[in-house]
C-alpha cells in the first residue's frame, strides 16, 4: 500500500519566489475573470482595456509609474524593517504624516531657492514618516510591545489628525465641499521628467538602489540580519540588536514618509484624505510577494501601480475598482500556496 | 518463533542527503527492558521517532502485535500503546502536572486520577502536588512526570530516549528501580536509549547496538556480552586516540577571580566564588551535570552576561567591565553550548553566519565586501573540511557536524588566545567528535588556553590537563587529570564530597 | 435631562462593546490555538456585507445572521488553509485576508450602498426607548445576549473541558501536544474557522443592528481594535469583555462630548481609543514584565519533522 506523506525540501529553488509570484498572478487573473464573468463583463475585453489604459500611451504609462512610487517606497521601508524581522503595518499613517510634515514646513518657512526648498521638504517628509513610527519604535525596543499592533494603530491616529487639520486649522476656505488644506505653491511642485512622470520616480530608483545596498551589501544589513535571525546570536556577536531594530524602524517609516511627500508635491498638491488610497497596505502585499527583495519590490510596485490605474479607469464601464485590489491580494495568496510546494514535497511512501 | 509485541523491519529514513537509518531491524518482547546502545548520531533517536509515528520512514514496515501498521502517526501510535520520552521535554510548561498527564485521548486514569497519581508517585519516589505547574518542577521531577505520562496514556511500549542524561547518579538509581518495577508489575515493555555502558548493564536484559544508522547487533543478552564487545560494536574499529599531554605550558592567559553571579529574581547564587586560571597550552575541563552554573560561567567570561561581581583577566588585562567586542579584540573565542540559536543565527545564510566573529575585519566603513566574506568562508570550508555546497542557503540546511565545524572554524581560525568551548561535541557522530577534538588539541598545541565545559566524562578525561567539578554554582573539587578517578569525579558531580 | 443622556450613553456603550467583543472573543479562540489571524477586519466586513445582502434580498433576519456567520467562517478557512495546512507566514496571510476581505465586501456590496433594511435586528423586548439601566439591559437584540452567553461558554470550555485544554495545549506547545497524540492541525483549523464565525457574527451585528445600512469600509478599524483587545485582555474572555466595555464607552462618548459641554474637537476625541490602546499595551507589557499571557506557540507554523 502506498501513502502520500509530506517532506520538507532540503534546498529551495532560488527563483521560487519569482515563480510563485508568476503563478500567483495567473491564479489572480483567473479569479478576477470569474468575478467579471459573474458581473456579465467579458474578462478579455476588460483586461485588455485595463492594459491599454494603464500602459498603452505615454500618458497612461506615466500615471501608472507615478502610482507605483508610493507603493515602491513604502514597500522598501517594509522590507528594510523585515531584515530585523519586524513588521510595519503603519506605512499608511507614515505616508500621511510625511505629507503633513511637508505642509507644516511649507507653511512655516521661506526659501529663496525652489530647488533647496523642494529638497528640504522631501527631507521633512522622510522625517515625518520616521516621527510617525517613533512611538512604536520606542515601545518596541524599550518595552517589547508588539509592533504590528502599534504601527497599525498609529494609522488611525494619524488619519484622525489629518481629518482634524483639514477640517480645522488648515482648512482651505476655498475648498467648500471637500475638506482639504490649501494648495502648496507651484514653485515647490516636483518637476516632471517624461510625460506626466514625476521626478519622484527617479528618487524612487535611487532609493531602491539605496535599500538594496543597505540590505545586501552593507555592514548594517548584515547586523540587521543577525539581529533578526536570533537576538541571542546578536548579543553573542556583540551586535546591539535593539539599536539596529530602532534604526531600521526609523528608516522604514522614513521611506513611507518620503512617499507621502512625493504624493503631496507631485500629485495632490495639498493635504487631503486623498494623499494615500491605501498605498501603505498595498505596499505590504508588494513587499511580501517579492520575499522582501528591493529590486523585486520595484518591479512588482510598477506592475501594481499599473493595475491600480487600470482598476480606476475601468470604473467608467461599470466595473468596480476593487477588482484590482482583489487581483493584488489573490496574487499573494496564490503565491503563498505555490511557495508551499517549493518548501515541501509530497512523496509516496513504500510500506514494503 | 518468539512472539514480539513490536517488530520493525528494514526501516530506512533520510533527511536530505543525510541517511539517518539504513535498513534497520528492531523487535521487542513484552515485559522486558531493552537497551539501545550507540554513539551520539548513531540513529537511535531517529528510530524511536519512526516507531512513535513522528518521522515517516521512506522504507520498511512496522508490526504491532503482529498487525502491520501502514499509517503510523503520533495519535495512532499512542492508541496502539506506543509512547516515547524525548530528549527534550514534551511537557506543556504552563499547564499543571494533572493537565499534562490527562490531556491525551488515550488517557486511562482521567476519572481515577488521584489514586493512580499516588500509586505511581510512590513507584517513582516523587512527592509533588499534581496542581503544580510544570515550570515549577526540577529537571529530575520533570523527567519523572514525562515517564509517568506514558503510563497514564496507557502505553504498553515505553521508548525512553536518554532519560538519564539530565539526572544525577542518585536519580538514575531511583529510575532504575522504578523501571524494573514497571516491567515486572505492569508488564511494560521498555526501551532505554543510552550511550553509557554502565546503565545498559544495570538497567536492561537485552541490548541492541546501532552505529552510523545501522543496527550492528540485535537482541544480545546483556549478561552474556562483555563491555569490550559492546564498545567494539558501538565504535567499530575507530580506536579512540590518546592525547599526548606533555606539551609545553606557558603563562596564564585567563584568570577568573572570585566571580559571583546572583539570580536577582529568586535571590539565588548561580555562581559562587569561582576562581581559576588557565595557562597557554592547557585545557581546563569543567565537569558537572548541566544546570549547575556552567552556562552562566561561559556567558560571563565571554562578556554576554555583565551583571556579575569579581574580576576577569585575559592575557593579564582586566576585562571585568568590558563587553563582548573588546574581549573579542583580545582574541577570545566562545563556542556556546547552544549551537543554533546562540552561536549561529537560524534563518540566516551560511555566509552571514560564517563571519559573525570577524565581520568587523572584513568591513570597509559601512561596506561589507562580498568577495572578502566569500574568501573568508572558502578558507573556513577548506581548512576545516566543512561540507557546505551552497553558501547562500540557510544555516539549518547543514548537518549538525558541519554546523559545529563551521562554528568552531569561525572561532578558531584566528588562533585565539583563549577559547571557551561549551559542550562542543554534543549530538555529533563519532567522526565529527574526533575531528572537533583534534581541532581543540591543535589549538592547545598552538598555545591557546582552553576552557572545556562538558557533560561527557570520557571527553573531559581524554582532553583535559586539569579538571574542575561544578555543583550548584560552586567549584566543589579539582583534579589533576593524572590523579583523577572517574568515580570520584562522578560523586563530586552529584554533590558528594568526602 | 442628564439621566436620559447617561442611559443613552450606557446603551450605546453596550452596543459598541458587543460589536468589538464578539470579534475579539473569536480571535482569542483562534490565538489560543497558536494561530494569529490579522484578518479580523476583513472577516467582519465579509460577514457584514453578506448578512446585509441576505437581509435585503430575503427579509429573513435569521437567515441573514446565519449567512453572515457562515460566509465569514468560510472566508477564515482561507487563512487556515494557507497557515495551518500549507504552513505559510501567519502575519502575511492575515494581512492579506484583511485587504481581500475589504475589497471583496466593497465589490459585493456595490449595489447595496444606500439600500434600506426592511427588517432589522430588533430588541428582544418591546422596549424601544429605554429609560432606565434595567430597560437598557432587557432591550438589547439577541446577538447581545448571545455574546454574553458565548463569553461564559468560551471561558468554561477553555478552562474546564478537555477540548478547551487541548486547544490551549496546542497553542502553548504544538510539538508536545503532537507527541501526546493531539491533532494539532485539526484543532488549529477549527479554531481559525470558529474565530471567523465570531467575526461574522460581529459583522452582522454591525449591519443588521448597529448601523443598519452598508457603505465601504464601514468596519473602520474595529477589527484591529478587536485584535488589540485580545492583548489587552491577556487572552482571557472576561478581561477582554471588560476591555470591550472600555472601548465601547469611548466610542459611545465621542459623539456625546459636545452635548456635555466639552470644547474638544470630535476628530481628536475620535483618536483617543487608539492612543489609549497603545498606552494600555505599554503599561501591560511593563507591568507584566513581558508575560502578557500570549500563547507561546503563536505565529509559529508546526511541521512535525522539523528538527
Amino acid at each position: 500500500m502506498n501513502n502520500l506523506k509530506l517532506f520538507k525540501r532540503q534546498s529551495i529553488n532560488e527563483l521560487s519566489t519569482f515563480y510563485s509570484f508568476l503563478i500567483g498572478f495567473v491564479i489572480a487573473i483567473f479569479i478576477g475573470s470569474i468575478i467579471l464573468l459573474v458581473q456579465d463583463k467579458n474578462p478579455i475585453d476588460t483586461f485588455s482595456l485595463m492594459l491599454r489604459l494603464s500602459v498603452g500611451s505615454i500618458n497612461s504609462l506615466s500615471s501608472s509609474l507615478n502610482k507605483a512610487i508610493p507603493l515602491i517606497l513604502a514597500g522598501l521601508g517594509i522590507s528594510i524593517m523585515n531584515s530585523v524581522k519586524l513588521w510595519n503595518i503603519g506605512a499608511e499613517g507614515q505616508i500621511f504624516l510625511g505629507a503633513i510634515a511637508v505642509n507644516y514646513l511649507y507653511i512655516n518657512t521661506q526659501f529663496n531657492s525652489p530647488t533647496l526648498h523642494i529638497f528640504v521638504l522631501l527631507i521633512a517628509g522622510f522625517a515625518g514618516g520616521s516621527l510617525c513610527i517613533l512611538i512604536p519604535a520606542i515601545t518596541k525596543v524599550v518595552f517589547g510591545v508588539n509592533e504590528i499592533i502599534t504601527t497599525l494603530l498609529t494609522n488611525y491616529i494619524v488619519f484622525g489628525i489629518t481629518i482634524f487639520l483639514i477640517n480645522g486649522p488648515w482648512k482651505d476656505p476655498k475648498s467648500l465641499n471637500f475638506p482639504a488644506a490649501a494648495y502648496v505653491g507651484e514653485e515647490v511642485f516636483l518637476p516632471t521628467i517624461f510625460g506626466k512622470l514625476s521626478l519622484g520616480f527617479l528618487i524612487c530608483i535611487l532609493f531602491t538602489a539605496l535599500a538594496h545596498y543597505l540590505k545586501n551589501k552593507s555592514v548594517f544589513g548584515f547586523e540587521m540580519r543577525i539581529a533578526g535571525g536570533s537576538a541571542l546570536t546578536a548579543v553573542y556577536a556583540g551586535i546591539n540588536a535593539r539599536q539596529k531594530a530602532f534604526i531600521a524602524m526609523l528608516i522604514g517609516g522614513g521611506f513611507a514618509g518620503l512617499a507621502g511627500a512625493i504624493e503631496l508635491l507631485s500629485q495632490t498638491h495639498r493635504v487631503s484624505t486623498g494623499i494615500s488610497q491605501g498605498f501603505g497596505y498595498t505596499a505590504i502585499i508588494v513587499a511580501a510577494i517579492t520575499g522582501m527583495r528591493p529590486l523585486g519590490i520595484f518591479l512588482v510596485g510598477c506592475l501594481f501601480g499599473a493595475l491600480s490605474i487600470g482598476g480606476s479607469v475601468i470604473q467608467t464601464i461599470g466595473v468596480s475598482a476593487y477588482i484590482s485590489d482583489i487581483i493584488q491580494a489573490s496574487t499573494l495568496f496564490g503565491a503563498l500556496i505555490i511557495q508551499f510546494f517549493f518548501t515541501y514535497q509530497i512523496k509516496k511512501v513504500e510500506n514494503d | 518463533m518468539k512472539q514480539y509485541i513490536l517488530e520493525a523491519k528494514n526501516i530506512s529514513k533520510s533527511f536530505g542527503n543525510v541517511r539517518a537509518l539504513e535498513d534497520v531491524n528492531f523487535y521487542l518482547e513484552k515485559g522486558i527492558i531493552h537497551g539501545l546502545l550507540g554513539e551520539n548520531g548513531a540513529g537511535k533517536s531517529s528510530l524511536m521517532n519512526v516507531l512513535s509515528g513522528i518521522y515517516q520512514p521512506e522504507k520498511g514496515s512496522i508490526f504491532v502485535n503482529n498487525i502491520k501498521q501502514t499509517n503510523l502517526n503520533p495519535e495512532y501510535a499512542s492508541e496502539l500503546g506506543i509512547g516515547m520520552v524525548h530528549q527534550e521535554f514534551r511537557l506543556i510548561e504552563s499547564f499543571s502536572i494533572q493537565d499534562n498527564l490527562t490531556l491525551s485521548k488515550s488517557n486511562i486514569y482521567r476519572d481515577d486520577f488521584k489514586n493512580a497519581f499516588e500509586k505511581y508517585s510512590e513507584i517513582f519516589s516523587l512527592s509533588v502536588n499534581p496542581e503544580k505547574t510544570i515550570s515549577e518542577l526540577s529537571v529530575g521531577e520533570k523527567q519523572k512526570i514525562e515517564i509517568m505520562k506514558l503510563i497514564f496514556n496507557n502505553s504498553s511500549i515505553m521508548l525512553l530516549d536518554e532519560p538519564t542524561a539530565v539526572l544525577t547518579p542518585q536519580e538514575t538509581d531511583q529510575l532504575k528501580n522504578s523501571l524494573k518495577r514497571l516491567s515486572e508489575e505492569d508488564e511494560k515493555t521498555i526501551v532505554l536509549i543510552s550511550h553509557k555502558l554502565k546503565e545498559i548493564r544495570e538497567f536492561t536484559e537485552t541490548v541492541f547496538v546501532m552505529k552510523n544508522g545501522e543496527m550492528v547487533a540485535e537482541n544480545l543478552l546483556t549478561e552474556n556480552v562483555t563491555d569490550n564487545n559492546l564498545i567494539e560494536l558501538m565504535m567499530g574499529h575507530i580506536k579512540k586516540s590518546v592525547i599526548d599531554k606533555s606539551n609545553k605550558v606557558g603563562d596564564a592567559k585567563l584568570n577568573i577571580k572570585s566571580v559571583e553571579y546572583v539570580d536577582k529574581v529568586n535571590n539565588y547564587k548561580l555562581l559562587d566564588n569561582i576562581n581559576f586560571e588557565i595557562k597557554a597550552g592547557e585545557i581546563l575541563g569543567i565537569a558537572g551535570v548541566s544546570g549547575n552554573g556552567q552556562v552562566e560561567l561561559a556567558n560571563i567570561i565571554s562578556g554576554i552576561q555583565v551583571d556579575y561581581s569579581g574580576e576577569i583577566f585575559i592575557n593579564g588585562q582586566d576585562v571585568s567591565g568590558k563587553g563582548v567586542k573588546s574581549r573579542k579584540k583580545l582574541n577570545l573565542s566562545y563556542i556556546p553550548e547552544n549551537r543554533l540559536g546562540v552561536g549561529l543565527a537560524p534563518g540566516v545564510s551560511i555566509l552571514d553566519n560564517s563571519i559573525v566573529k570577524d565581520y568587523f575585519k572584513t568591513r570597509r566603513g559601512p561596506h561589507l565586501s562580498k568577495t572578502k566574506t566569500k574568501t573568508y568562508l572558502e578558507n573556513l570550508i577548506n581548512t576545516f573540511s566543512i561540507k557546505a555546497p551552497d553558501s547562500k542557503a540557510e544555516i539549518s540546511t547543514l548537518s549538525g557536524g558541519n554546523m559545529q565545524k563551521l562554528l568552531m572554524g569561525r572561532e578558531l581560525i584566528s588562533k585565539p588566545e583563549v577559547i571557551i568551548a561549551s559542550q562542543p561535541t554534543r549530538g555529533l557522530d563519532v567522526n565529527a567528535v574526533e575531528a572537533i577534538h583534534n581541532l581543540l588539541v591543535d589549538q592547545r598545541d598552538g598555545g591557546s588556553a582552553i576552557l572545556l565545559i562538558s557533560e561527557d566524562l570520557d571527553e573531559l578525561f581524554k582532553l583535559s590537563n586539569r579538571l574542575l567539578v561544578m555543583y550548584e554554582g560552586k567549584i566543589v573539587k579539582s583534579f589533576d587529570i593524572n590523579n583523577a578517578d572517574i568515580n570520584n569525579v562522578g560523586l563530586a558531580m552529584a554533590g558528594v564530597i568526602e | 435631562m442628564i439621566d436620559i443622556q447617561l442611559i443613552g450613553l450606557f446603551n450605546a456603550t453596550l452596543q459598541a462593546a458587543t460589536l468589538l467583543f464578539i470579534a475579539a472573543l473569536g480571535e482569542l479562540i483562534t490565538e489560543k490555538s497558536g494561530i494569529l489571524n490579522l484578518g479580523v477586519e476583513g472577516m467582519i466586513s465579509v460577514g457584514a456585507v453578506t448578512g446585509f445582502m441576505t437581509a435585503v434580498n430575503t427579509e429573513n433576519i435569521f437567515l441573514a445572521v446565519l449567512v453572515g456567520v457562515l460566509s465569514s467562517s468560510a472566508f477564515a478557512s482561507i487563512h487556515a488553509l494557507v497557515t495551518v495546512v500549507l504552513k505559510q507566514d501567519q502575519t502575511v496571510s492575515g494581512l492579506i485576508l484583511t485587504i481581500l476581505g475589504l475589497a471583496l465586501s466593497s465589490l459585493l456590496g456595490k449595489n447595496y450602498v444606500g439600500k434600506k433594511l426592511v427588517t432589522k435586528l430588533e430588541g428582544v423586548t418591546s422596549v424601544t426607548d429605554p429609560s432606565s439601566i434595567l430597560e437598557v439591559l432587557i432591550s438589547q437584540n439577541i446577538i447581545f445576549y448571545l455574546a454574553v452567553l458565548l463569553m461564559f461558554i468560551t471561558s468554561f470550555v477553555l478552562k474546564h473541558t478537555m477540548f478547551g485544554r487541548r486547544l490551549e495545549a496546542v497553542g502553548e506547545d504544538s510539538r508536545s501536544s503532537d507527541s501526546m497524540g493531539l491533532k494539532v492541525a485539526k484543532t488549529q483549523f477549527i479554531a481559525t474557522c470558529v474565530g471567523g464565525a465570531f467575526a461574522g457574527l460581529s459583522g452582522v451585528y454591525l449591519t443588521l443592528s448597529y448601523v443598519p445600512y452598508w457603505t465601504d469600509n464601514m468596519t473602520s478599524g474595529r477589527g484591529w481594535i478587536a485584535l488589540a483587545l485580545v492583548i489587552f485582555g491577556g487572552w482571557k474572555p472576561y478581561r477582554t469583555a471588560l476591555g470591550a466595555l472600555l472601548f465601547g464607552f469611548l466610542e459611545a462618548l465621542v459623539p456625546r462630548l459636545q452635548t456635555y459641554g466639552f470644547e474638544l474637537s470630535p476628530y481628536i476625541v475620535k483618536i483617543t481609543p487608539y492612543v489609549i490602546t497603545i498606552l494600555v499595551l505599554v503599561i501591560l507589557t511593563i507591568y507584566k514584565g513581558g508575560k502578557t499571557g500570549a500563547p507561546k506557540n503563536i505565529g509559529v507554523p508546526f511541521f512535525r519533522e522539523n528538527r
